[in-house]
């Protein structure tokens, strides 16, 4: 690989990957496939393909060595909409495919496209391998709470007591929540954005594709058709001060109608009894009492405690940004640098010629 | 590619599409309504709710208003991209030919 | 050095040894060095392990017994015997396990150390055998290993319990003396092995010269034997398993094709040596991916494929299920891939240690949708480099996975290999895509990611980094050409029928099936693949030494068949198909060709026996009217073994 100069810095994830020759630029439609868009009107999808193709060309990276690979559902048809390589491939199993494509090319910018039935159900098992290994690659998950493609069962992100067509009397599952299930799986890097918020969700992309292992977007995404509604509250202009608690590295954590200084008039802070982290007015707490996001802490117990106050059921408050990115080396980074200088032919005939070998003369 | 929104929306202005539209990028002019171009996804949420049949996909504009293509970007000439028309609210920033269209009748 | 005993040196022209014990008694060890001498010394030779399914089962029981036959000749051999002339048993168990093996005459060397109470009951013994007449047919020596083991180690300060693990290179020792072996290469090995133990290196190095000592002097052993070294064309060789073997073909495909190598695997029994030994050559640019399940580990490997490398992956029978998706994937998406089967008895978890042939009709059908893909299966241990060699050759000239379908046999058997000249292999030819394939109306050039090598069929393989090559494929149905998604009845029916079409232009490579029939005159064709080449070929030697005709044919390709295989079938008045399986080829050789092949199976976890297929063959010779009942070998025993 190529090894960048150690500043101390963190190496890029996009380390390796040739950019593009000076003074080139491509645009959102240099991303563009001439294949015909075949989502729902109104899907959450096309704002994320459209920031995505926004997004790419800041990366500054040459075309052909950008990869995308999705699975199966609705979100998994991404790849045919974008003008990089890609594969459309079988239900859960992108980051498995992703995995070795990552490992066998440094040269290349890896994506894997997934929704919350594709990564937490069916492929829940590579999902949380991938993020263990550290492998280098940005996995977005679009969590629509709802199985899209297959016409509206539930799904693991679903809240409990969601009726749909196989649960009329609605589903007994206990969700899960991505962000918790990423943190516990060792992941590096997780973060949650919004569909409908470009400018969040760009910044969200921007810092995945810096970091270096596997970065875990969630991007929560409405399905018109199925599950319409299920963001409203962080998506209404009259609520959303109070259901997005807004993560900032450095920054305290502070949400909901702006208060006398002008910022959130609610906080979180530590909660003493439960060893968590709790909402407070801030009004009613020390300054100092108020909880400063740190996503580069290496215990990942805070950033668990923050994606706790997530709703399980009908989406009221949800934190949303950056909950952990830290450094640690990838897997392919290292399989990698295990690997000596290639040998040919004549070391090959050294290695079958190897063990116990016995020559005969002559033909007996 | 962008939606578009034509001559039938002028001093109609139903905004069914407003509240369809999931990314918030149809703003209000004084006379109508503008898709902001770098904003709009293509979803095409919009188009099938109108009730005018204003809205049309960017190729699909009929050529008898083939400006209005044009009106809807230079309509944000001032506001650039706000992220979000909600926060707006209404602005004066018709184009000239769109301020001077006589007042347009609707059933 | 060879040892040259004072006692008389009877000339034999072949020997079956099987050293049986408990699992931890490192009787799979005994057996390799055994054999590593044998080669060297010369002789032709086939083993034969057989081992519990648990790491240690309870210590002294049946289920316990691990054991390993190795059959060696001064000619060359096929199998690894039916009827071992020699059985050590390290302890009741393996005695009872084995004994019903041996024919009258046979020597048995048991350890009397382990004949205590205790394990003669676990054993299910209500006597000792060794001191009462229920072993009179043969020559029993029993020989207190242990004891004189202990004997032999006591000056290297080892606790009783080290120095009692050395008691196999006592046998080991005993037995080399036995039959002539050099000793050398196993002092040799055991120095090199336990470099960094050198108390354990030397108890293990005294352990095993004392027992070559006991057998010189000994009084019991009045005689050893002497099998001479085997024909063989001159070159050099070395003794080389299934699973090793495949290995290296692996590897070497990789630089013959200029490649990278990328193995996903989940380890699995009986191929998780073929994981084992490519983690070791990094350096020839092979990279391992130990997954974290079956699936997992043919999507990084196809992942690999699409990014360019030679993606593989390698599993048995458990683990072809789980994969089936991901290979219909790797058909959809026309890359090279190639899997690995190595069959186990099954359904389900079945027996992981043991052989089978049961997963051939899994591997060419066990897909949703039509799903053609080439099939090939080794034939010998030392076969599995080629056959390796000849998947990947296949998957990478047709873009398209292939299954090669080892077995528990191939995998850990083993035979001498005559060592290639790896220079002198043939080159395989990536072919990558370098730039626009087609014209548009304009003039202007673009890329079609499935537009077809006339010749092939196949599509371009055309790996990320390539500027204007970007593409998307998938598994949703495609149109020819463009691969974009194409849900078109008419492009559907032409996109099925042209991936099989594809598969079957694979026999314009293959070159034609060569019958063996000396003679010309067989009205008999015996028709096998994989691992039945040695008992099938053993069998036909024989029923010849009685002087009837029959033919041989074996398949390496599966799918599509040779080209002339119809023929060869359509000229003989009765054909069988020995398998362990339930008939699965048979039923490919009626559908297809509308002959009456008669399927001859076992599925009883172990190799055909040379005896047993003697039997079958004239069975079948038999019911033409050539042989009649009288040459039937099959006796009483033969025929409750095919019942166990």
């Amino acid at each position: 690989m190529t090894t960048p100069i150690d500043l101390g810095l963190p190496t890029p994830g996009t380390a390796g990957v040739p950019t593009l020759a000076e003074g080139q630029q491509l645009t959102g439609k240099d991303f563009t496939s001439d294949q015909e868009v075949r989502w729902c009107p109104g899907c959450g999808d096309y704002a994320v393909l459209k920031a995505v193709q926004g997004f790419l060309p800041q990366l500054g990276l040459r075309r052909e060595n950008i990869v995308f690979v999705s699975g199966i559902g609705c979100s998994s048809r991404f790849p045919y909409y974008l003008d990089t390589y890609g594969m459309h491939s079988i239900h859960g199993r992108a980051p498995a495919i992703a995995t070795g494509i990552a490992t066998a090319r440094e040269d290349l910018s890896v994506w894997v496209v997934t929704g919350d039935g594709d990564a937490l159900s069916i492929g829940g098992n590579h999902l949380i391998h991938a993020l263990r290994r550290n492998v280098n690659m940005t996995i977005l998950l679009f969590n629509n709470r709802i199985y899209g493609l297959t016409k509206g069962q539930y799904s693991p992100t679903s809240e409990a007591g969601k009726v749909t067509k196989s649960t009329p009397m609605g589903s007994v599952d206990q969700p899960l929540n991505p962000v918790s299930l990423a943190l516990g799986a060792e992941a590096t890097f997780v973060a949650r954005t919004i569909d409908s918020d470009r400018k969040h969700l760009t910044s969200v992309l921007s810092a995945a594709a810096a970091h270096r292992g596997t970065a875990l977007v969630e991007i929560y995404q409405n399905c018109p058709i199925f599950n319409d509604g299920a963001f409203d509250a962080i998506k209404d202009r009259d609520r959303k001060a109070d259901a997005i608690i807004p993560l900032e590295h450095g920054e305290q954590i502070r949400f909901g109608p702006p208060g006398e200084d002008g910022r959130g008039s609610k906080a979180l802070v530590r909660d003493e009894v439960t060893g968590g982290v709790r909402a407070a007015f801030a009004a009613d707490v020390p300054d100092e009492a108020i909880l400063v996001h740190d996503a580069h802490n290496p215990d990942p117990s805070t950033a668990f405690a923050i994606s706790r106050l997530t709703d399980t059921g009908y989406l009221n408050q949800s934190p949303i940004g950056i909950f952990r990115q830290v450094v640690r080396p990838t897997y392919d980074d290292q399989v990698r640098e295990q690997a000596g200088p290639r040998r040919g032919l004549d070391d090959l005939q050294a290695l079958i010629d190897g063990g116990d070998v016995w020559t005969v003369e002559e033909d007996r | 590619m962008t939606y578009v929104i034509a001559q039938p929306c002028v001093d109609l202005k139903d905004r069914t599409c407003v509240d369809e539209c999931p990314v918030d990028c149809i703003y209000e002019g004084e006379r109508m309504l503008y898709i902001q171009p770098d904003e709009c996804v293509d979803c095409g949420a919009c188009e099938p709710v109108c009730p005018a049949e204003a809205i049309f996909f960017e190729d699909d504009v009929p050529d008898e208003w083939a400006d209005y293509t044009q009106a809807n970007a230079d309509f944000f000439a001032k506001l650039g991209s706000p992220g979000g028309a909600g926060k707006v609210g209404k602005v004066a920033d018709d184009p000239q030919w769109i301020k001077d269209l006589p007042p347009q009748e609707h059933d | 050095m060879t040892l040259t005993p004072e006692k008389p040196i009877k000339q034999v022209e072949r020997v079956i040894i099987r050293f049986a014990g408990d699992s931890g008694d490192g009787m799979q060890l005994t057996g390799d060095r055994f054999t590593q001498q044998t080669a060297i010394f010369g002789n032709d030779l086939a083993t034969f392990p057989s081992f519990p399914a648990e790491i240690r089962s309870p210590q002294g029981t049946i289920p316990g017994v691990s054991s390993f036959q190795v059959h060696f000749a001064s000619r060359d051999i096929l199998t690894p015997g039916d009827h071992p002339d020699v059985l050590v048993a390290m302890n009741p168990a393996a005695l009872k396990a084995n004994v019903s093996d041996l024919r009258a005459g046979a020597v048995i060397i048991a350890d009397t150390h382990e004949f205590t109470a205790r394990n003669l009951t676990k054993a299910g013994y209500d006597h000792n055998p060794l001191e009462d007449d229920s072993l009179a047919d043969f020559q029993v020596h029993p020989v207190d290993l242990t004891g004189m083991t202990i004997e032999a180690v006591k000056d290297f300060s080892l606790t009783r319990k080290e120095a009692t693990r050395s008691k196999n290179m006592f046998a080991l020792g005993l037995v080399s003396w036995l039959y002539g072996r050099p000793v050398e290469p196993t002092i040799d090995h055991l120095t090199r092995k336990f470099a960094g133990k050198p108390n354990v290196r030397d108890a293990n190095i005294a352990a095993f010269k004392a027992g070559v000592n006991f057998g010189e002097t000994a009084e019991v052993f009045a005689v050893s034997y002497e099998v001479k070294p085997a024909p063989v064309p001159k070159g050099r060789y070395r003794n080389i398993t299934g699973n090793l073997a495949l290995s290296y073909g692996i590897v070497a495909a990789g630089r013959l094709a200029d490649l990278p190598v990328f193995l996903g695997a989940y380890p699995i029994t009986p191929a998780s040596d073929i994981l084992h030994e490519l983690s070791k050559h990094k350096d020839f640019g092979v990279t391992t991916f130990q997954a974290e399940d079956e699936i997992a580990a043919i999507g990084a490997a196809l992942g690999a494929s699409y990014a360019g490398h030679l993606g593989i992956t390698s599993t048995s029978g458990p683990g072809m299920s789980l994969k089936s998706e991901a290979v219909g994937l790797a058909v959809m998406l026309e890359l090279p891939l190639v899997v690995v089967d190595v069959q186990r008895g099954g359904p389900s978890t079945g027996l992981p240690t043991k052989t089978e042939q049961a997963d051939l009709l899994q591997a060419m059908f066990g897909r949703n949708g039509e799903a053609p893909l080439p099939v090939i299966a080794p034939q010998s241990p030392a076969d599995c480099f080629d056959a390796a060699l000849e998947a990947v050759r296949i998957a990478v000239t047709f873009r398209t996975p292939v299954v090669l379908l080892s077995d528990g046999y191939l995998a850990n058997g083993s035979e001498p290999w005559r060592l290639p000249d790896v220079t002198s292999l043939p080159r395989i030819e990536p072919g990558f895509a370098t730039g626009p394939n087609h014209k548009l109306d304009d003039g202007d050039e673009d890329f079609l990611p499935y537009l077809r090598d006339a010749e092939t069929l196949a599509r371009p393989w055309a790996p990320p980094g390539k500027a204007g090559l970007e593409h998307r494929i998938g598994g949703l149905e495609k149109s020819d050409g463009t691969g974009n998604i194409s849900y078109d009845p008419a492009n559907h029916e032409h996109m099925v029928r042209v991936r099989q079409a594809k598969v079957d232009r694979v026999a314009e490579t293959v070159p034609d099936l060569q019958v063996d029939d000396p003679s010309g005159r067989a009205r008999l064709l015996v028709i096998g693949w994989g691992s039945t080449y040695g008992p099938i070929g053993a069998g036909v030697r024989r029923v010849r030494q009685r002087g009837f005709d029959v033919a041989q044919v074996h398949l390496r390709h599966l799918n599509p068949f040779p080209r002339n295989l119809g023929e060869i079938l359509a000229r003989y008045d009765k054909v069988v198909v020995p398998e362990m399986n339930l008939g699965q080829l048979a039923l490919l050789l009626r559908a297809k060709y509308l002959i009456d092949a008669e399927s001859r199976t076992n599925v009883r976890g172990t190799p055909f026996g040379a005896e047993e297929m003697e039997g079958i063959l004239l069975a079948a010779l038999t019911d033409l009217g050539i042989a009649d009942a009288s040459d039937n070998p099959i006796d009483a025993r033969v025929a409750e073994e095919a019942l166990r």
